[in-house]
């Protein structure tokens, strides 16, 4: 309490009157606030203030060039940062934010280098989608190494809640999100849904080896880094 | 029953065509020269039309058809000889004022000149012009995209398609309202904003058969009636010693539209604002009408085409913009601003609309009836913009650019109160006029955005708060105003 009064004591010296004090937080004070007559009766000077704001926002945003943002196609010509205007819009048909490189857009499932798909039905991916968006059928691929394929590889992308654990849970390197593209507006349901067929048609090459050539695979496997496919 | 209402057609057009001709022949008094009897030597002389002296005093030059002249004998004001649809100029010839001259200078012409050329187009750009400033104001771009085409302009074919939108709309008219009253408020609204531009001047007195020529302002005031300043058409379509009075009269009319428009609408909401509407116009009307006593008082008259050809002192020209209102009376420029704003209903004044929460009297509005209540609001900006502009800042005078041209340092001499000497340029008449229109619509301009600036920088007024500032700050001070510019005038001028 002895503190709490000093601080009071204090403030009648310099700053507002202090008109009572919390016990538990010396620092939350009740002050008399004393406001000017002449601002509550003319408004001028506040007034003139506040045009004064606006008026430079006004002509900086009017004449001066625009914000060089990401992606946006043409910021005009090359003038220092702080000759540039507040301007934070980006045009977006002819302007497009440029997606974080981990972005995750629409599935494309991957090849093999004689194009048939990397997909081996293992059904780790609809197992383990929480949405549980992916339908697989599996085949018989003819191929005794490979065993299985898809007959049908579909994901309704309505229900897909875009979580990439299909492409963590994918041993094969064979479903991916990174095509950059935005699920498109439909009309009907049906065509939300993504066929083995659109999602090929989106493939890449992969050369990432798969599994089961030995404990020593990774030693031998060429540079994914450098992939001129992905 | 078809050839007659041919032959009744036929004769229709003949008869107009006959009585035309009738009226075209019709005899006047003859000159001297063409009596029969005793013609004075003077009218067989041969002169060179153009010149003044080429022919004996009382006697003109009168221009033949084959490009020479014969002198005639001057006519006088008194005598009939000119008959009744003409008249008789200085230089002694009978001028009749021609068929298109009556159509240009037929007020309805002015009326539909002014709103054509620069009301509607200026309020239709202030829709656009009203959310790209905010915008900018606010960094943020605002509509930028309507087109036609390829056709852009930044955005400012906004007004087509919002009015393209307006008039496709559904006219829903809701149950119970009073359908009559419910009609007539959007065109109360809007009506009287056009009648009250009749007072404005918007440009200087044109002297047609001038137009090439430099004007010579000490002539026109020793000779108003010279063959060269025949057919002025003076561009102001109203012109009455109580304009600013008219002005008044007239505007308040529009309040009457939100009032009705509320009353009509059967909502509580919309009959709120528009008593708050009623209540708002009364307590600015009395400041706004007192704010430009001070203005009479300088000048002398309320006419406002008066106040711009004159301007506040008589020994400067009226186009010194020193000359003009706004340094004469500061603090009624500012009142009057002030109260024009609260006038036109828009923020920081918008409590009788307050479109975004407390409701105002359109509330049952739609489609075009709502958007007339919005173009009307626009009119009343460019409206304001343009009193404010006429009477205390000079109107369509340009700065230093009198009758005859440019003049800097000149002095007003006292019997003709034409501005001489100084630095001068002349100009021709018709660049001189053509400078002053646009110097009107300039200014007229800048108020506009300068408006719009006030309505995006403040928030709105409490109630209570605009009845303060209306009953205890700009009354007294209007009051204030008018005694003192009373006082310095008894006193010192």
């Amino acid at each position: 309490m002895s503190s709490s009064h000093d601080h009071a004591d204090d403030s009648e010296h310099e700053g507002p009157l202090v008109l009572a004090v919390s016990d538990r937080h010396p620092r939350v004070r009740t002050i008399q606030v004393v406001r000017p007559e002449a601002q509550d009766t003319t408004y001028l000077a506040a007034t003139a203030k506040g045009f004064g704001i606006t008026l430079k926002h006004f002509a900086k945003n009017l004449f001066l060039p625009l914000k060089k943002l990401s992606g946006r196609a043409n910021a005009g010509a090359p003038v220092e940062e702080r000759f540039r205007n507040d301007i934070e819009t980006v045009q977006y048909p002819e302007e497009k934010v440029t997606y974080p490189e981990r972005f995750r857009g629409l599935h494309r499932l991957t090849l093999r280098d004689d194009g048939s798909t990397r997909c081996v039905a293992c059904m780790c991916c609809p197992t383990v989608c929480p949405a549980h968006c992916i339908t697989i059928i599996p085949e018989e691929s003819g191929d005794t190494s490979i065993e299985k394929r898809p007959a049908i590889f579909e994901i309704d992308e309505l229900r897909c809640v875009v979580c990439g654990l299909c492409v963590e849970a994918c041993p094969c390197d064979a479903i991916r999100m990174d095509t950059g593209e935005h699920a498109k507006p439909v009309e009907d349901r049906a065509r939300a849904i993504e066929t083995r067929e659109t999602m090929l048609a989106r493939g890449v090459r992969s050369i990432a080896t798969q599994g089961g050539e030995g404990p020593n695979w990774r030693a031998t496997a060429p540079d994914t880094k450098t992939d001129v496919n992905r | 029953m078809k050839l007659r209402a041919h032959v009744i057609l036929v004769g229709w057009l003949a008869s107009l065509v006959l009585g035309l001709a009738a009226c075209g022949g019709e005899k006047t008094t003859p000159s001297v020269c063409e009596g029969a009897a005793a013609v004075p030597v003077a009218c067989t002389q041969i002169c060179t039309p153009g010149y003044p002296n080429s022919c004996p005093a009382g006697f003109h030059c009168e221009e033949q058809k084959d490009g020479r002249g014969k002198c005639d004998a001057n006519c006088s004001a008194n005598d009939k000889r000119c008959g009744d649809d003409a008249t008789c100029s200085a230089e002694g010839r009978c001028q009749k004022e021609s068929i298109v001259f009556r159509i240009l200078d037929f007020p309805g012409t002015k009326w539909i000149f002014l709103i054509l050329a620069l009301v509607m187009p200026l309020a239709s750009i202030l829709t656009w012009m009203e959310r790209r400033q905010s915008a900018m104001m606010q960094d943020r771009l605002g509509p930028n995209r309507a087109n036609i085409g390829p056709i852009k302009l930044k955005g400012i074919l906004h007004f087509v398609a919002d009015a393209v939108k307006m008039i496709f709309k559904e006219d829903f008219i809701p149950a119970n309202v009073h359908k009559g009253l419910y009609a007539l408020a959007p065109i109360l609204a809007i009506a009287p904003v056009f009648i009250a531009f009749a007072i404005i001047p918007f440009g200087p007195t044109i002297y047609p058969h001038a137009v090439t020529q430099t004007l010579d302002p000490t002539l026109l005031a020793m000779q108003p009636n010279a063959d060269m300043f025949r057919e002025a058409i003076r561009l102001q379509m109203f012109q009455v010693d109580f304009g600013l009075i008219f002005y008044f009269a007239v505007l308040t009319l529009a309040n009457y539209g939100g009032t009705i428009a509320g009353w009509a609408s059967y909502n509580k909401w919309a009959l709120l604002g528009g008593l708050r509407s009623s209540s708002q116009m009364m307590s600015y009307e009395v400041a706004m009408g007192l704010s430009l006593m001070g203005a009479f008082l300088v000048i002398g008259s309320l006419e406002p085409g008066f106040i711009v050809m004159h301007g506040a002192s008589a020994s400067m020209s009226a186009s010194n913009p020193l000359n003009w209102l706004w340094l004469w009376q500061p603090l009624g420029l500012v009142l009057f601003f002030t109260a024009a704003i609260a006038e036109t209903k828009r923020a920081p004044f918008d409590i009788p609309e307050g479109e975004p929460e407390i409701i105002g009297y359109f509330v049952e509005y739609s489609g075009l009836r709502w958007g007339l209540f919005f173009l009307a609001e626009f009119i009343e900006i460019v409206f304001v913009a343009a009193v404010v502009a006429t009477v205390f800042l000079g109107g369509w005078q340009v700065p230093f650019l009198d009758a005859d041209g440019f003049r800097i340092g000149g002095y007003v001499d006292e019997v003709t109160k034409v501005s001489v000497g100084g630095w001068y340029t002349p100009l021709p008449h018709g660049l001189v006029v053509a400078l002053q229109f646009g110097a009107f619509g300039a200014k007229v301009l800048l108020l506009c955005w300068f408006q719009l600036m006030i309505r995006w920088t403040l928030p709105r007024f409490r109630a209570d708060q605009l009845m303060n500032l209306g009953w205890k700050l700009l009354l007294p001070l209007a009051l204030a105003n008018v005694m003192v510019t009373a006082l310095i005038k008894l006193f010192f001028m």
